[in-house]
């Protein structure tokens, strides 16, 4: 089949898109239909209308306010820590050799085991969710961290160190530079797992957030609060990661592999 | 089987890319080749040689105009094209004895009676002791010696070579070359071997087709009259040299010309 | 013994979890020294709770996980091979992909009740797309002259997709499982949370809240050592699956 690339921008996008439009009429169909009970899967619109009426009453914008609020403080508390401990484990054999075994034993376990550790020694409110955050973010982070730091390519150092660069700067100003992509990287995938874990630790705990109206819709079999809660985080969760990418692509201008995306 | 002479019928082939605008690669391309015939297709990069071998092989479908294997027209690819490609195409996760294997057991053929045969070849090509290693262990010259064996292990009546030596370096290209030509002596075939070497053409062919630069088509095939000579020694002939250089004269205008074309080689 | 010192500094970590405590220097009701969350632990075994939630975990994530690797894989490696499958399903998978799967386990809840019905869902849907992607990348990275060497051999369209594609395709497919066996356990733990009734989450939870502090630091160890212990024997099967690429 000839592919012409004369098309019109929107019949493109609207075939690219056809599944989801389709999934769209077919969900809304359903409910009107009744093929499925107004509980299993609430009509489209309703799921809609419910959104409109949760954010113009406040209630939306309020729990998202709380699960971004420790989503994004405990990312920047792995993002910094996080960052900090990966230089340090590149270039201090000290610091490697504490942290290894604890990074590469920490790294595939489900940190969210953690939680009730968490719960007992913070309590049940913030600290404690946003520690557990910050907990399941700072892996990643760590990693890339290190990665980077040690990979940054022997021939720049050497560069820079023939053109009589010290130690500090070297650092500051030419490793770190370098080494700035794959960290990127790193926070890219720490973020999304913030949001997940903020949502968890609401989720099982309460007190406010998405994660807790949801469970609340749920117990009190709301069904169309359950899903505006799920729209609500995935619109959330792709915000997020889209504005990464833009800040991505900012600071990475002069990186070639910004555009390999 | 009647015959395996490949005739090429006004063969024109387009390059549609998923993004840009489409690019033709073979403008009307007629060429016949005589059954055991060495035929190279020589010519710049770009310049559809590839093209057309993988529109021979079956691999891409001919939109314009005909090809036909003793007058049969091609419809797909098949066991009696073996190719043999660059890059070795080997396949990683098989050791050396079970990729000469593959094209054996698709051809049904009863257990000892497949492995006598991949035995044979892997001898042939001077690769005893080697059939359990993988291709991650060997060399470029060996990885090559598998591709060649695997294919004729299928004993096809034509054999499609895209440039099979480029990735060697040259010393191990030399030796190629005399195994190649000796395993043709041994087993005559068809063969269509792709190049932008022009002493490897000559070296090698019994007539050698001049390809222009994009849109290919044949420009002209000059005839490599060797009276059977093959090997070292006619590198040193009169006319091996005077061929080299006539050859290299006409190839050199259309690579300078390719060069101005931007790539779009599939 | 390289290992040995390569995890010495959890040794001494271990050391200090039993001799803090004890000496005060941190709060023994908030940390529990080693050795009682060690004998707690040898309770729970005893008694039978750690292997029977331990059992139903099990269950649960292994069928998810299998679930969401086969679903996964045959999506995946068929999006590949057809294309208007391919331009269809694509743009939902991406746009699914950024989304938290865990969110959907109150979903899984409504639709499925409280039990292991939406814990097994909530596990397949959180692994299910890192696995199609793989298989599809896998699939569609696949050297075309492979495909072709195979073809000229004599080979069936569908001799292609079993002999060449699913190996060819199989490292990415493996690195995908990888990341599907992390999530799947993150997936199982946060559902035990929240839906309960039984499983090493249920089991941690339930002990926290009744205030057997050892008890409950007995099984976070027991689950967050699973998790590495799964990892790293996967890893080892990935790795003899793999010999071939040295």
């Amino acid at each position: 089949m000839a592919r012409v690339s004369e098309r019109s921008g929107w019949a493109r996008a609207l075939r690219r898109n056809a599944l989801m439009l389709a999934l769209a009429v077919a969900w809304e169909l359903a409910a009107r239909l009744h093929l499925t009970t107004d509980f299993l899967l609430p009509s489209f619109f309703t799921v809609m209308r419910r959104l409109a009426l949760d954010t113009v009453s406040g209630q939306l914008p309020m729990a998202l306010a709380y699960t971004l609020y420790r989503a994004l403080v405990g990312f920047t508390l792995a993002a910094v820590l996080g960052v900090v401990l990966g230089i340090l484990i590149a270039r201090v054999r000290l610091a490697r050799w504490f942290f290894d075994p604890l990074v590469s034993v920490g790294l595939p376990m489900p940190k969210i085991a953690f939680l009730p550790v968490f719960i007992l020694w913070f309590g049940v409110f913030d600290e404690s969710k946003i520690l557990m955050v910050a907990f399941s973010a700072i892996f990643p982070v760590i990693v890339e961290a290190a990665a980077a730091t040690e990979s940054v390519d022997r021939i720049l150092i050497w560069s820079a160190l023939g053109l009589g660069a010290g130690e500090r700067r070297l650092l500051w100003e030419i490793a770190l530079p370098a080494a700035f992509p794959q960290i990127m990287t790193g926070l890219q995938v720490a973020l999304p797992i913030s949001l997940i874990v903020a949502v968890l630790t609401e989720m099982a705990m309460g007190g406010e957030g998405l994660g807790a109206t949801m469970m609340q819709a749920m117990r009190f079999a709301d069904s169309p609060g359950v899903f505006a809660g799920i729209i609500a985080i995935a619109v959330a969760g792709s915000v997020l990661v889209k504005a990464m990418e833009i800040v991505r692509r900012r600071l990475l201008v002069w990186h070639a592999e910004a555009e390999a995306r | 089987m009647a015959g395996t002479g490949i005739a090429f019928e006004s063969v024109s082939h387009t390059y549609r890319p998923a993004r840009g605008r489409p690019v033709l690669a073979l403008d009307r391309v007629s060429l016949a080749v005589r059954e055991r015939e060495f035929l190279a297709l020589l010519g710049p990069s770009g310049c559809g040689k590839s093209t057309l071998l993988y529109l021979l092989g079956g691999f891409l479908p001919v939109e314009t105009g005909r090809i036909s294997v003793g007058g049969a027209e091609v419809t797909g690819p098949g066991p009696d094209r073996g190719i043999v490609f660059q890059n070795f195409a080997l396949f990683p996760w098989k050791t050396v004895k079970q990729n000469i294997l593959y094209g054996l057991e698709k051809q049904k053929l009863p257990r000892p009676e497949r492995e006598k045969r991949a035995q044979e070849f892997i001898d042939l090509v001077h690769l005893m002791g080697f059939e359990d290693s993988y291709p991650s262990q060997l060399s470029g010259g060996m990885k090559q010696r598998v591709a060649i064996a695997r294919t004729l292990a299928i004993d096809p009546a034509i054999l499609l070579m895209d440039e099979p030596f480029g990735a060697l370096d040259a010393q191990t290209r030399g030796l190629m070359h005399e195994e190649l030509l000796g395993i043709i002596e041994r087993r005559p075939k068809t063969v269509v071997f792709v190049t932008h070497d022009v002493r490897e053409a000559v070296y090698l062919a019994d007539r050698v087709a001049v390809m222009s630069a994009r849109p290919g088509r044949i420009k002209e095939i000059v005839e490599i009259g060797r009276d059977g000579r093959l090997g070292p020694e006619i590198v040193k002939s009169r006319e091996f040299i005077d061929k080299v250089d006539y050859l290299w004269d006409s190839v050199r205008t259309e690579a300078l010309l390719a060069q101005s074309q931007k790539s779009t080689e599939p | 013994m390289s290992a040995l010192k390569r995890y010495l500094p959890l040794l001494l970590l271990a050391l200090v979890w039993e001799a803090a405590p004890r000496l005060h220097i941190i709060d023994p009701a908030s940390v529990p020294p080693l050795s009682q969350v060690a004998t707690a632990w040898w309770d729970l075994l005893r008694s039978g709770d750690l292997v029977s939630n331990g059992l139903s975990s099990l269950e649960n994530l292994s069928a998810g996980l299998a679930l969401g690797v086969v679903v996964g894989i045959s999506l995946g490696v068929l999006m590949a091979w057809y294309r208007p499958l391919d331009e269809l399903v694509h743009p939902l998978v991406r746009a699914l992909y950024p989304m938290p799967k865990s969110a959907l386990i109150p979903v899984m809840i409504l639709w499925l009740g409280l039990g292991s019905a939406s814990k097994i869902a909530s596990i397949f849907i959180g692994c299910l797309l890192p696995v199609v992607l793989s298989a599809y990348n896998g699939a569609r990275g696949v050297d075309r002259v492979l495909i072709w060497s195979a073809l000229a051999a004599g080979a069936s369209r569908r001799a292609v997709l079993w002999e060449v594609i699913l190996p060819s395709a199989l490292p990415e497919i493996l690195a995908g499982t990888r990341n599907a066996l992390a999530l799947s356990f993150i997936l199982l733990v946060s559902s035990e949370f929240v839906i309960g009734q039984r499983g090493l989450g249920y089991l941690i939870s339930f002990l926290g809240e009744g205030g057997a502090y050892d008890a409950m630091f007995a099984g976070v160890l027991t689950v967050a050592a699973v998790g590495f212990l799964a990892d790293r024997v996967y890893l080892a099967v990935m790795r003899s699956a793999l010999a071939w690429r040295e």
